[in-house]
């Protein structure tokens, strides 16, 4: 085996002189600059002529909502979305054609780490760091390895970004920030690389939501790397929801709000309460969120009790459940009671711990301590199992309807009778009839279409497919439904129907409801009052007037980072 | 074996669309072709060779020895359906409990005069260690049943040899191969029975019980069982351990029938065992693993072999038979007419 350094390396060494030379003009050029991008999805423009600009070195912040466009304008740039005609990408001061070939970005100097950092967890630190070398094109299947070669210029790769990590420690063990310092090492080199390669002067590191796993001590040694791939030579565009980190790290922010550009500032002309004002928008649509609402009152009264088990529903149990001092990794001490036949909205940013709350409360999820009251039991919220849980007629709609909540390769009515077969068994006769029976009545209750009880939950659509799942979990009667993203990929007219549903069936059965999800929009229209959880801890709640999408988001964004 | 018909969740217009032409679905779906398949095979198969050899195929000898000559294989496909149902694929252990069981039974009533009552109760005892075993490191430590019962095999399997002294062990008492094999019933030996008697238990418990409804939600999708507060290990525990004692009382069919039991008697019957179940998926209940299908897929398999037989080709084209079967069955299904010509024009 020998020890010569691969093409790559070779490369390497055209100082960086070269560039300069051929090239004196692009320096006035942006690093990119993309104009006029427009998106449509069926009748919602994600995009609306979008223009956004990174100069050389810059760190630029993204941001917006949920459902702004950021997430649709960063796919976009990874070839992911076509925009529509008309948009242009200038690279360097040069015309890239749009959209940009899938898987070809890095061919154009950018580099992308995403929230889940695209690392294998079984692989070494050494073996995701060259992964890219592995796939990258013009390597041959068969070339031998030199793994301790390889193992000598990945030192010095982590060194030259100040990275100190064990070469041949798997990457599953190494703490949430080195997973995600190790990710941004492997993309900016990449982009060196691409730099080296290629003798160009720009590159783009496009970190998208990079800090949200992390508690915030850590995210100042994920800035500390983040500059020293600016001072490299590559400009980042910085996305996030984490003001504070924004305001840390960027020079100038971008925000987007409904698919359009609304601001464009220097980081250290703003603060942090305009920022959220820009954001969510400071007095947008109150008034059209209070029609819908009554609206929604009006229809569910007029169609009573829609989504509970008939006309036999448990009579009113009129009990508040309680929850003490829930304590678990990202949760601390966390109390909160939600009453009879309320609606309680959780709302959090990901990573602040809402999201685990209703698995927790199941037990699906151990938790550390913590008590929960049921009526006159008092429950340890640690004991909880499933099992336990749904004796307890506690009911958890999760939200990955197609692994955790329906049985892809069973039938529809197999699906939604699953929780109250046992009480069709008599005599040693399974009454199978029956069940189909029940689920039959559920798929005209809870409008399931197509009306094939005999069919597979997996050919079911979406929406569907929850509709399924609630009629399940309501077919068991249950004192407190956990609902996780109940509309996550659901159409426009299922979630009308999922809404009246779950607000039927809490008013006609004293049904306790939490909800969780970051889609705050819904938590205004649906909740009776919301809850805002950032960094664990309890930050804000609302109630009557308050329940708008911009009071709910401007205080899930305000609290971040700043409870130390 | 669970086959999701369509991968992808469809949309709602899909949906309409799927629901228009419902009508229109070949006729062969309507009458439930696919779920019959097996079946009319079966019939041909028996109605071909009926016309070629009437005269051995077509008598009372030859169905007793189809039916009582594949008991063991029968009862053994029992236990193997257990685990396997609660996709705890191949319980490889099994065929090394049969063995081990029979083995037992043998060396107690030969070497030690034991009542042979009690000597099958003890053969029926170790195969259930077995299955503890299996219990405690597959459900208990959660790790991958086909690595852990390969363990467990070769370890009983070296158990075998020892307690045999790697010899074939004959059987003293005559009580035991009559009450299995000699004495019959319509013709029938005996074991056949006790085969029918166990899988009636086992397809009543799976088909027409809310235990065999959550066997079935727990094989399909653990984590959807599991949150609905189904006893997933608890139920998974105990297809182990019963299947296990199944397959200890195929070994002491086995012990009946043969009167000698060979060191090596399990490890031959295991994958034919798995075959039938595996190709029992494709009938009655298409997509599932269930006991009716694997009981055709058994006695499909075994006329199939018979009637080669009978028809003096060697035993290697019966071994061919065996596997073609296996694999055309389950890949015919998957060969959806329109999807195999599109990629063919495309191409």
């Amino acid at each position: 085996m020998s020890f010569t350094g691969t093409p790559g390396a070779a490369q390497e060494r055209p100082g960086p002189q070269e560039p300069s030379v051929s090239r004196g003009r692009a320096t006035a050029a942006a690093a990119i600059e993309l104009s006029d991008i427009s998106m449509v999805f069926g009748s919602n423009r994600a995009l609306d002529s979008v223009s956004l600009r990174i100069g050389q070195g810059e760190v630029v912040g993204l941001l917006g909502q949920n459902g702004s466009g950021k997430s649709t304008l960063v796919k976009v740039l990874a070839g992911v979305n076509t925009p529509e005609p008309g948009g242009r990408l200038l690279v360097s001061g040069q015309e890239v054609p749009l959209p940009v070939p899938p898987g070809q970005a890095s061919e154009i100097g950018l580099s992308f780490v995403y929230q889940n950092l695209a690392l294998a967890a079984g692989l070494s630190v050494l073996e995701n760091l060259t992964l890219g070398q592995r796939v990258s094109r013009g390597t041959r299947a068969w070339a031998p390895i030199n793994w301790m070669g390889e193992h000598r210029r990945a030192a010095a790769v982590l060194d030259r970004y100040q990275v100190r990590l064990d070469l041949d420690q798997l990457t599953g063990d190494l703490q949430p920030v080195d997973q995600a310092r190790l990710a941004i090492v492997r993309a900016a080199e990449d982009l060196r690389r691409y730099r080296a390669r290629t003798g160009a002067e720009h590159s783009v590191l496009v970190l998208d939501e990079p800090t949200v796993f992390l508690p915030e001590e850590e995210v100042d040694r994920l800035f500390d790397l983040v500059r020293t791939v600016v001072a490299e030579g590559a400009a980042v565009l910085f996305i996030s929801h984490d003001l504070a980190a924004v305001r840390e790290i960027t020079d100038r922010v971008v925000v987007l709000r409904d698919g359009k550009v609304v601001a464009e500032v220097a980081t250290g002309e703003i603060n942090e309460h305009e920022l959220v004002d820009l954001i969510v928008g400071a007095s947008a649509r109150p008034a059209e969120t209070a029609l819908d609402e009554h609206a929604l009152v009006a229809e569910v009264l007029g169609v009573a009790p829609t989504g509970t088990g008939g006309p036999e529903a448990a009579p009113g149990l009129r009990e508040d459940i309680v929850v003490e001092h829930l304590t678990d990794g990202r949760l601390a001490d966390l109390s909160f009671h939600i009453g009879a036949g309320e609606i309680l909205g959780v709302a959090g940013l990901i990573g602040s711990g809402a999201e685990d709350l209703p698995y927790l409360l199941f037990g699906a999820h151990q938790a550390a301590s913590g008590t929960m009251r049921l009526g006159d039991q008092t429950l340890e919220i640690a004991g909880l199992s499933p099992q336990r849980s749904v004796r307890q007629r506690i009911a958890l709609v999760p939200a990955d309807r197609t692994v955790q909540g329906l049985s892809q390769g069973l039938t529809l009515w197999e699906n939604i009778t699953m929780l109250v077969e046992d009480d069709h068994y008599r005599a040693g006769v399974f009454r199978r009839g029956e069940l189909v029976k029940i689920a039959r009545e559920a798929v005209d209750r809870f409008l399931i279409r197509p009306s094939q009880t005999h069919s597979l939950a997996s050919t079911f659509s979406g929406g569907n497919q929850q509709k399924a799942l609630l009629a399940k979990w309501l077919l068991a009667q249950p004192r407190l439904l956990l609902l996780h993203e109940p509309t996550q990929g659901v159409d426009v007219g299922a979630r009308r129907d999922i809404y009246r549903f779950v607000k039927s069936a809490a008013d006609s059965s004293q049904m306790a409801v939490l909800w969780v999800t970051t889609e705050f929009g819904e938590l205004a229209e649906i909740c009776d009052r919301v809850i805002v959880l950032t960094q664990g801890r309890q930050t804000a709640t609302l109630t009557g007037e308050e329940l708008t999408e911009e009071e709910i988001s401007a205080a899930a964004l305000r609290q971040t980072r700043e409870v130390r | 074996m669970s086959a999701p018909q369509e991968a992808a969740p469809v949309d709602a217009d899909h949906q309409e669309e799927r629901a228009a032409s419902l009508p229109k679905t070949p006729l062969g779906r309507r009458l439930g072709l696919q779920r019959y398949a097996i079946v009319i095979v079966f019939a041909l198969m028996i109605l071909a060779f009926g016309l070629d050899i009437p005269s051995t195929f077509m008598s009372v000898g030859n169905l007793s020895n189809i039916l009582g000559g594949q008991a063991v294989l029968f009862i053994l496909v029992m236990a193997v359906l257990l685990p396997t149902i609660m996709g705890d694929f191949v319980d490889l252990s099994l065929g090394s409990s049969l063995g081990l069981s029979a083995m037992t039974l043998a060396v107690l009533n030969v070497q030690h005069n034991t009542n042979v009552v009690v000597a099958c109760l003890a053969g029926i005892g170790a195969a259930l260690v077995v299955g503890l075993i299996n219990v405690f490191f597959v459900v208990y430590f959660d790790n991958d049943p086909f690595i852990v019962t390969l363990g467990t095999m070769t370890i009983v399997q070296g158990v075998i040899y020892i307690i045999s002294g790697d010899n074939s062990v004959g059987i003293v008492s005559t009580g035991l191969s009559n009450w299995v094999f000699s004495d019959d019933f319509l013709s029938i030996p005996l074991e056949f029975y006790y085969g029918l008697a166990i899988f009636l238990v086992v397809w009543y418990v799976l088909s027409f019980t809310p235990t065999g409804q959550k066997a079935l939600v727990i094989g399909q999708s653990r984590e959807v069982a599991r949150l609905s507060g189904i006893r997933v290990n608890r139920q998974r525990s105990f297809a182990f351990i019963i299947g296990a004692g199944i397959a200890g009382i195929a070994g002491i069919a086995y012990a009946g029938t043969n009167g000698t039991v060979d060191p090596t008697a399990g490890s031959t019957l295991i994958l034919p065992a798995f075959a039938a179940v595996f190709l029992g998926v494709t009938a009655i209940k298409p997509g599932r693993i269930n006991a009716l299908g694997a009981l055709i897929a058994v006695y499909f398999l075994a006329t199939g072999t018979a009637g080669l037989e009978l028809l003096g080709t060697q035993s290697y084209l019966q071994q061919i038979f065996y596997g073609a079967a296996l694999v055309a069955a389950i890949t015919i299904p998957k060969v959806n007419r329109q999807r195999f010509f599109k990629r063919k024009r495309l191409a």
